[in-house]
């Protein structure tokens, strides 16, 4: 079986795209990616070449910023606040559901595929049924209004390697962790310095947590997005990376990339790396070696990256974004 | 006291005498007694002549461009449209955009002009073409709407100051300061940066007590010595004094905690909430001109995220404005313009951004003189350009003197070269006039 080598990692082939590719979630054994766009709809796309045959399949009208694949059922969600299940083999929406009252921003799926987690700018994070798409649990305890009273985000949600736990991440760095099977917050945390309040120049903020992701071992919770920023304009400051050891409440460690935000943290089960993904001046995927504590490995990505997902082996990466979706190896 | 560089025009001396007399009488006890100006115009009659004559007008200067995509000119669907939907108004068929809601309900005293066109998509000349109206010129130092209007709508003898312009954010503060230009530093703008009550007004060592007595000691020595005389620069130099201690006694009047709190809740706990009761309030008090700052809408990345973050707050407090202005009886003689450097591309960039854009993007204009419920102009599909009815600035500070009943063709006189309100052959937009 081959193994993965991050300094490796070399573009295979680019699909261009008319469309901004906010999610990705792959058909596994297989380069067919759901890919949720600006164009309001979830596409097929066969990854598999830079032709990029694509499909239209569940269409929300609006632009669709998530997807998650379970076991051959799709959920898709975006700013029309509906979530859609669709059956991906037979290309049929299987159910639509008004979800949340404001867009839709991720949807994280559990391990065993039973159950997805939603969370929209309502500040509500919601776990379903994937099978019936009945609502199982309303998670709320996000502020509705940032410390200096304007509209606030809901971004990021993931589900611990177990299952047992679901970590919800908002604009203004505050982490909630909750308990799956009952609703309750089991922990609380803060990661301020990934949401930027410029009060005196340009009086408005930038940033949030845009990505979260549970270790292997279920120890860590790492939260990703973009360090302190001093020209709000755009995100001209560092892609930030912090790690709690969620059960203590503590951070034991941080590190910042290139230029940009990170929209996805993804641990590599075995090996002791965290990679992100993310874009700023350029698109942005980096590899860190937790054991070392140093960069392994950084490279431009070919367009601002929102969304990223690995083969079985994590040999193959598959980056999604504005106007690109690229493929790339990083074998041994 | 005669300016060789003003219109010698008697357009708008009546209304102005005419609220002198009320105005000059209730200053002068505001000036003696500390009682402020705000209290002074509480009076029936005085209020009332306020309210039918004395236009006023309240700018919210959207600094770094605010995006027509995510304001005024929605284009949902389309490419360029971006994540929002627009949602209809109260005035039928004409929609703005789903960050709108109180706007939207609340349309009918709306102008929303779609199709401006500027061609200026610099920061610094932007904001200078959109304060003064037209382009600068090297050997003409134009006054900006602020000065203009001070001139045209200020009392001469005014107790309270002309033009008041807050803008708190640092960033482009300098790219669009108040300019009295040619007019002259009398109609030039009291500008607040950093707090609500003017700092130089603020009696730090001085009591009210110390004020009262050197008036009435000035006014012993200056009867002395205008026994016998008849002298223009002593009524001026006396005019300019009681001006000044006129609004030195006004500090009240930017005191927003004076107001009741159901009235301070209802704008917000925002600065630019505050920053626009402060002006409400300054407008209530015979204040001609103030322009309220909310820096800054440059959203090269993100920028749906930022117009999630700032047009709510637009939102809800112009229609608050709105709302007070016409709950007060003063919307009808009260003009509020929303108004930036530019706006934003259609173009969407990779940081989800977008960038400055002069081309085809919106303003609007509610009250004093504007015909509500209304759109004019319109840009192409895509937003690139303007489809119809494109408006320049020149055409647009024409449209706002006459809404504000000033004639835009009038002269200022710089030397003996005529100089008029609007560049000639401009004229204002009728479609959008009462």
């Amino acid at each position: 079986m081959p193994t993965s080598k991050p300094q490796n990692l070399r573009t295979l082939h680019e699909i261009s795209r008319q469309d901004i590719c906010f999610a990705v979630a792959r058909v596994p054994n297989s380069d067919r990616l759901l890919v949720p766009t600006s164009d309001g709809k979830v596409f097929e796309i066969n990854a598999v070449n830079a032709k990029g045959e694509a499909k239209a399949l569940a269409n929300h009208g609006r632009y669709v910023n998530a997807v998650a694949l379970a076991d051959g059922v799709a959920i898709s969600g975006g700013y029309d606040n509906r979530l859609i299940w669709w059956d991906v083999a037979k290309e049929s929406v299987i159910r639509t559901v008004a979800a949340h009252t404001r867009q839709i921003r991720q949807i994280a799926v559990s391990p065993d595929k039973t159950k997805i987690a939603s969370v929209a700018d309502d500040m509500i994070c919601r776990v379903w049924n994937v099978s019936t798409g009945a609502k199982l649990h309303d998670l709320v305890g996000h502020a509705e209004r940032t410390p200096t009273n304007f509209t606030t985000m809901l971004y990021a949600c993931t589900f611990s390697p177990d299952g047992r736990h679901i970590a919800t991440g908002d604009r203004i760095g505050h982490i909630i962790v909750w308990e799956t099977a009952t609703g309750r917050k089991v922990a609380e945390m803060d990661a301020p310095l990934l949401y930027t309040w410029d009060g005196t120049q340009r009086i408005r903020s930038i940033g949030g947590i845009r990505a979260l992701a549970f270790s292997p071992d279920n120890n860590q919770l790492a939260a990703g997005g973009v360090g302190q920023i001093g020209n709000v304009d755009s995100l001209a400051g560092p892609a930030r990376v912090e790690i709690f050891d969620w059960q203590k409440r503590t951070r034991v460690h941080e590190f910042t990339g290139n230029q940009g935000m990170l929209t996805r943290l993804i641990y590599h089960p075995t090996a002791n790396w965290i990679f992100g993904a993310g874009g700023g001046g350029n698109g942005i995927a980096l590899f860190y070696d937790l054991a070392k504590r140093a960069m392994l490995h950084q490279a431009n990505q070919p367009m601002f990256v929102h969304d990223a997902v690995f083969n079985e082996d994590y040999t193959k990466l598959y980056c999604v974004g504005h106007n690109k979706i690229a493929v790339s190896e990083l074998k041994e | 006291m005669a300016r060789s560089y003003f219109c010698g025009s008697g357009d708008h001396a009546v209304s102005r005498r005419g609220f002198l007399g009320a105005l000059a009488g209730a200053g002068a006890t505001a000036a003696c007694a500390d009682m402020t100006a705000i209290q002074a115009l509480a009076t029936p009659g005085v209020s009332e002549d306020l309210r039918r004559n004395q236009k006023r007008c309240i700018l919210l200067w959207l600094a770094g461009g605010a995006s027509q995509m995510e304001t005024f000119d929605p284009k949902p669907g389309v490419s360029t449209g971006g994540p929002f939907q627009s949602i209809q108004t109260s005035s039928t068929g004409v929609r703005i955009s789903e960050l709108m809601p109180k706007m939207a309900a609340r349309f009918k005293d709306t102008c929303v002009i779609r199709s401006i066109n500027t061609r200026n998509a610099d920061h610094g000349g932007g904001a200078k073409l959109m304060m003064r109206g037209r382009p600068g010129e090297s050997n003409v130092d134009y006054p900006d709407l602020g000065a203009v209007l001070s001139r045209e709508l200020g009392l001469e003898s005014s107790q309270v100051p002309d033009y008041v312009s807050y803008y708190f954010a640092t960033e482009g503060r300098s790219m669009a300061p108040g300019n009295p230009g040619f007019l002259g530093a009398r109609f030039g703008s009291m500008d607040l940066y950093s707090s609500m009550v003017p700092e130089n007004i603020r009696r730090t060592s001085i009591s009210a007590a110390d004020h009262v007595g050197r008036a009435e000691l000035r006014g012993q020595l200056n009867r002395q010595f205008q026994q016998g005389r008849a002298s223009l620069s002593l009524d001026s130099h006396q005019q300019a004094y009681d001006r000044v201690s006129g609004i030195m006694a006004n500090e009240a009047l930017f005191d927003i905690q004076r107001e009741p709190q159901r009235i301070r809740d209802m704008y917000g706990p925002t600065l630019f909430g505050q920053q626009t009761l402060a002006a409400r309030r300054l407008i209530e008090a015979g204040v001609p001109f103030i322009r309220v700052g909310r820096a800054w809408w440059d959203s090269h990345g993100q920028n749906f995220e930022t117009h999630q973050e700032m047009v709510p707050e637009l939102d809800h407090v112009m229609s608050t404005l709105l709302t007070d202005l016409e709950q007060r009886g003063l919307l009808e003689s009260t003009l509020v313009i929303t108004l930036a450097e530019f706006g934003r591309t259609p173009r969407i960039n990779a940081q989800l951004g977008r960038d400055h854009f002069a081309s085809a993007w919106s303003c609007s204009l509610s009250g004093c003189g504007i015909k509500g419920g209304t759109v004019y102009g319109r840009s192409d599909e895509l937003g690139n350009t303007v489809a119809e009815n494109p408006v320049n600035a020149g055409q647009l500070f024409a449209t706002i003197y006459s809404a504000l009943g000033i004639n835009p063709h009038k002269n200022y006189y710089v030397g003996s070269r005529p100089i008029p309100l609007v560049d000639p052959g401009i004229e204002p937009i009728r479609a959008v006039l009462k």
